[in-house]
Parts: C-alpha cells; sequence; structure tokens
C-alpha cells in the first residue's frame, strides 16, 4: 500500500501541490492522470523520495519515505521519465551491480538476474552494452533494473511513452504479471487505451489535487461520459475542458 | 544520521564507477595523451637549446681578408666557421646563409700598424634567428685577440700587462648539481599537478554533469545507499584516472631523463627510485582532492557543456597560482606551507626531483590535512545531491 497523505509543494513559492492525499492498494495496478504541468511527476518523485514534500507524509507499507528513505528504496522499482542506463555497462552488468546495490548476493542474485533474463525477453541483449539500443530495448532495460530485486512497489513515469507495438505489449504483459503476484504498482501515462486495459483504479490530477477517483468505469459513471479519455477531460479540465480541446485544435501544428 | 553509516552495496557502486572511468576511451586517450606530452616536450625542448647552445656553429663572411691575412686564422674556432670573402655586398651575403660578415677597410693593415686602432665592420641581420648567439661567438673571439694584441705590444715596449688589470675577476660557482637542477626542472611540479587535473578533467564532467543530464544520476540515487558513498565512489574513481596521468607522467620524465643533456647543463640524475615512489605516493591525496572539488563543480554547473567550461578554466587556477608564488619570489621555506594543498606537493616534487629528502612527519602532516579537505567536500557534496535543484526541479 503507498499512501499519500496531505502532501503540499511549492517551487520558488508557486503551489505545485495542494493538500494531496491518496492511496494506492496492493496488488492493484493504479494510474495517475493529469494534463501536462498538473504535478503529476513531482507527485511520483515525492513517492520515491527524490524530493521532499513541504508538509505531509508518504508511507510505503508502514515506512515514512522521508524518516527512513533507505528502507523505503528497497522496497521500492522505478522506472523515471528516462531510462538512466549506463552506456559503457553490458546488460549483465547493469543489471548484477543494481541488484547487488540492492543487497543481492550469491545464489539470490543468480536467480533475480535468471529470472528477470527470461521474463523480459533479454537474452539476445544480455552481453551487449546499452549503447545505441532501441527505445524498446531501453525501456526493457530499465524495467529489469526497477524489478530485479522484486520490490513490492513499482512506480513507473509514462512507461509506454516511445515505444513499438511489442515492447509495450511485453511491458503490460509484465504489469499484469506483477499484478497477479501483489505488487502494488502506480503509473503516470497519457494514453488513455492503455489506462483503461490495464488500471483498476484511476486518479485524476488538476492543479496539484486529486479531482477524480475509482476505476475507469466508476469515473464513466461519475461524469456522464462514454469513456475514460471524455471523463479525464471533464475532470481534468472542468467546463473549459471544450474550449481548451477547440482552443488546441485552432492553435498551429 | 542515514549518512554516517557505511553500507556494504558502496562495493559494487565503487565497481560501477570504475568500468563507467576506465571504459570511457575519450577520456582514458585524454589522460594518456597529455601525460606523456609533458615531459616528452620537456626532454625535446631541454636538447634542442642544449644543441643549438652547444653545437651550433656561426658561420662569418670576412670581406677584405687580404687586409690582415692572419685574422682569418686567429679568428676561427671551435663553433666559428670563417670564410674569406673577395667580393660581395654585406646584405647579399647575410642572404646567403652567412651569419655575420666581417669588413675589414683597405687601410686596416696601414692603420693598425700606426696603431690608429682601424675600425672593423660587423653586418648582421638582428631578425634572424641566433643572429645575437653569432654575435657573442664573434665578440667572444675578437675579445680574446685583442686582449692578446695589448699583452703582447705592452711587453714588447717593457711595460707589464698588469699595469692595465688592476684586478682580475675570478667566478666561483656554488650552485650544486641540485639546486641547478632544481632550476631547471622548476616547472615540472607544476606540470604534474596540471596533469592531475587534465587527466581527470573529461571523467569527472561526465560523472557528475553527464550523469544528470542523462537522468542516470536520478537512477543512482534511488538506490538504498547513503549520498556521501555515491560522492566518494565517483571521487575514487575519478582519482583514480587523474592519479594513473601523474603516475605515467613521473614514469615518462624519469625515463627521459637519460636521454636529456643533464650533464651539459651541470645537472646530475639524482632521482631514485624510492623518489620516483614517494613522488607518486604523495600525489595520491591531491588527487582525491581535485577529483572531489572537480565534481563539485560541475555538480553546481548548469549544464555538461558549463561544466566543461568551468573546469577549464579551474585546471589553469592552481597553475598559474603556484607560478605566481615562484615568480613572486614568496618564501615557502617555512614548514607550515607544507599543510597548504598544492603548495605543499610542489614543494615535496621540487626536492624529490633533485634527489633531495622530505620530512617524513610533514608530508604525513600535509596529506592528513588534504584527506580531511576531502572529506570535507565529500560531506558537502552529499548535501549537494539532496539539493533539488539537482534533478531539475525549480
Amino acid at each position: 500500500m503507498i499512501e499519500v497523505e496531505s502532501v503540499h509543494k511549492q517551487f520558488a513559492g508557486r503551489p505545485v501541490l495542494h493538500n494531496l492525499g491518496f492511496s494506492v492498494p496492493d496488488g492493484q495496478i493504479t494510474a495517475l492522470l493529469g494534463a501536462n504541468g498538473a504535478g503529476k511527476t513531482t507527485c511520483l518523485r515525492i513517492i520515491t523520495g527524490l524530493l521532499g514534500a513541504d508538509s505531509g507524509r508518504v508511507l510505503l507499507g508502514d515506512i515514512d519515505v522521508a524518516r527512513d528513505p533507505m528502507a523505503a528504496r528497497r522496497q521500492l522499482g522505478v522506472v523515471g521519465d528516462r531510462e538512466g542506463l549506463y552506456e559503457r555497462l553490458t546488460v549483465a552488468e547493469y543489471l548484477s551491480l543494481f541488484a547487488r546495490m540492492q543487497g543481492l548476493s550469491g545464489g539470490a542474485l543468480r536467480e533475480a538476474l535468471d529470472s528477470i533474463r527470461s521474463e523480459l525477453e533479454l537474452g539476445d541483449l544480455w552481453h551487449r552494452r546499452t549503447r545505441g539500443f532501441s527505445q524498446g530495448e531501453r525501456m526493457k532495460v530499465s524495467l529489469a533494473r526497477a524489478l530485479v530485486h522484486r520490490p513490492r512497489h513499482l512506480i513507473l513515469d509514462e512507461p509506454t511513452r516511445g515505444l513499438d507495438v511489442l515492447a509495450a505489449r511485453l511491458l503490460r504483459r509484465t504489469l499484469l504479471r506483477l499484478r497477479t503476484a501483489g505488487t502494488t504498482i502506480l503509473f503516470s501515462s497519457h494514453v488513455m487505451p492503455e489506462v483503461a486495459e490495464l488500471s483498476d483504479r484511476v486518479l485524476v490530477m488538476a492543479g496539484g489535487r486529486i479531482v477524480g477517483s475509482g476505476s475507469p468505469r466508476e469515473l464513466a459513471q461519475h461524469t456522464g461520459c462514454d469513456n475514460l479519455e471524455d471523463s479525464f477531460v471533464a475532470l481534468a479540465y472542468g467546463d473549459t475542458g471544450g474550449e481548451e480541446e477547440q482552443r488546441q485544435e485552432r492553435a498551429p501544428a | 544520521m542515514e549518512k554516517r553509516r557505511f553500507s556494504p552495496q558502496m562495493a559494487p557502486l565503487l565497481l560501477k564507477e570504475f568500468l563507467e572511468t576506465w571504459r570511457d576511451r575519450r577520456a582514458l586517450w585524454m589522460a594518456i595523451c597529455f601525460s606523456l606530452m609533458f615531459p616528452v616536450l620537456l626532454a625535446g625542448v631541454t636538447i634542442f637549446v642544449v644543441k643549438k647552445n652547444t653545437e651550433e656553429t656561426t658561420r662569418l663572411a670576412l670581406l677584405g681578408a687580404e687586409n690582415a691575412p692572419l685574422l682569418e686564422r686567429q679568428l676561427r674556432g671551435p663553433n666559428l666557421e670563417v670564410e674569406a670573402v673577395a667580393e660581395g655586398s654585406p646584405r647579399q651575403l647575410l642572404n646567403d646563409g652567412y651569419d655575420l660578415v666581417l669588413q675589414l677597410p683597405d687601410n686596416f693593415a696601414r692603420d693598425y700598424r700606426d696603431f690608429r686602432a682601424p675600425p672593423l665592420y660587423l653586418y648582421m641581420d638582428s631578425s634572424a634567428t641566433g643572429a645575437g648567439r653569432a654575435e657573442h661567438h664573434l665578440q667572444e673571439r675578437l675579445n680574446s685577440l685583442q686582449q692578446l694584441v695589448v699583452s703582447q705590444r705592452l711587453t714588447a715596449r717593457g711595460v707589464a700587462p698588469q699595469l692595465l688589470a688592476p684586478w682580475q675577476l675570478q667566478v666561483r660557482d656554488v650552485s650544486t648539481p641540485s639546486s641547478r637542477g632544481a632550476l631547471i626542472l622548476a616547472m615540472v611540479p607544476g606540470l604534474l599537478i596540471l596533469t592531475l587535473f587534465v587527466a581527470s578533467l573529461a571523467t569527472s564532467v561526465d560523472t557528475s554533469a553527464g550523469e544528470r543530464e542523462r537522468l542516470s544520476l536520478e537512477t543512482l540515487l534511488l538506490q538504498p545507499l547513503p549520498a556521501w558513498q555515491v560522492i566518494a565512489a565517483k571521487t575514487l574513481a575519478v582519482a583514480s584516472l587523474g592519479w594513473l596521468g601523474s603516475l605515467l607522467a613521473i614514469a615518462a620524465l624519469v625515463a627521459l631523463m637519460p636521454v636529456m643533456p643533464l650533464a651539459e647543463l651541470g645537472i646530475q640524475q639524482a632521482t631514485t627510485t624510492g623518489g620516483v615512489l614517494a613522488m607518486g605516493l604523495l600525489l595520491l591525496p591531491l588527487a582525491l582532492l581535485v577529483a572531489v572539488v572537480q565534481i563539485l563543480l560541475a555538480l553546481r554547473s548548469s549544464s555538461f557543456k558549463d561544466a566543461q567550461t568551468q573546469l577549464s578554466i579551474l585546471q589553469i587556477a592552481p597553475v598559474t597560482l603556484l607560478m605566481v608564488l615562484d615568480a613572486a619570489r614568496i618564501d615557502l621555506t617555512d614548514n607550515y606551507w607544507q599543510l597548504v594543498p598544492l603548495v605543499a606537493q610542489q614543494q615535496w616534487l621540487k626536492a624529490l626531483l633533485v634527489g633531495e629528502s622530505v620530512s617524513v612527519g610533514w608530508v604525513l602532516a600535509g596529506s592528513l590535512t588534504c584527506l580531511l579537505l576531502v572529506a570535507a567536500a565529500i560531506a558537502f557534496g552529499a548535501r549537494a545531491l539532496r539539493r533539488e535543484s539537482l534533478l531539475g526541479a525549480v
């Protein structure tokens, strides 16, 4: 369970998150939706402990991220908005080093590496350095790094951005398998069909707070819309959603 | 509290940093090339200067040699080649490859016999390389010849030549081979320290500003590792490359000393194996300090390019400082200077290069001061890693 309680955050006097609160249940996939600038990335960075909240707190299970960041990091797997690869390391070296940084060693390390190699179909890439990898290959390696230590909580920031069909399918399959295994998954995305297919629960952010939450079906019922995209527009942009849409259509490409 | 705890996960972190550093071919080549370049340049320049001063011959054209037939033979000597030329303009002769043209007037013999001090016309092209050296050669020969003639004339008239020499100046050089070596090799410590800066520059920028720009630093900060260990591991990896550079430079310098004409300069090679090892060891704390300062500066820069610019300027600063201290003739013999990083290493290297000993106690104290500064910088760096602006969040 991830719990975000009354989190406030501002940058240079400009409020970004206002009294933000939500929870992400175990064994479910939760999607965090929001327009650009809604505060999604800041929220995810506070959950991972990369940024500190001005007030409020974040709990991973019963661990307060701000008070015990080391314990929190051991329970977290994070795929950021860039892959964070080291191009002079092979995939095997990269995953082995990060698994060891997470405390794995000996047989457990070997087992974890073998397992992630087959689960994410990394065999062909295993002994190659990551320089020159395609976007899909980079995402696969990054996901493998986030999962190699079997974290209880997985955070992904727009994970399917730039992925081809096969890589996106592999990612979706992996997330569904992890959900079955009881992993708590929180991801942000702008791709509505993907969110509708994957998510048990959707959180809609606007102006630094949660403006809607529930399953895709519940959101549709609540907003009186037919699909998730319309529900999102209604919640995130409110009455101005239509105007915003028209403004964007009028804007030169 | 977290930052003080040692985590066993530092071993893979260190391995990661070392693999990244030593596989960076561009940084490695830069370190190796600069480290080898300056000893080779130093040896080359020394050989060239000595060769030019000792082996180069001055070519003198003597116009009107028939007016003083003996002069041609008497001027001839080592490094002075004299050729009697029947005709030609002095300018043309200088263009034809002569360094100097000495013209004797037609009435030279008669005036010489009549003690009328006939003039000698010396033509030279002061814009030509080596003109000064050639003139110096000829003046030396003419002076000694003039002394001889004066002495003969006085003796012939029964006057003791000593009457015209109220004293005799005898020069006694009290310098030792070591002190002469210190003068010649004065620039070497500064260049060795510069090598530390240059050899670690590319890696320090890549591991800090580079990682931040590629967002891989963020990935590292998400691991259960105290921030000080991240900075310490990066410092060790960067310092290893800088240190390798300075070790290579020392090895190349010592290897090239036998081919350098040190004997011609009155210097004996006094560097011992122990001295070479000591030079390497005492540069290690400085390599760490240079690495951590470069990493901190690169982390606070706004971009990869900005970091490169800042560090390029930084690498000139310490060497300039050492040169200014040398030029200003600031007395650095006080032992407390050995507690000041850079100045201390410069003084120790200077002594060891010419075979003098250094105080082990002061070297340990100076190195410890340097390491304390490294520890303080690592602690400062750990705080910097928690800055939100580091992650581009402002």
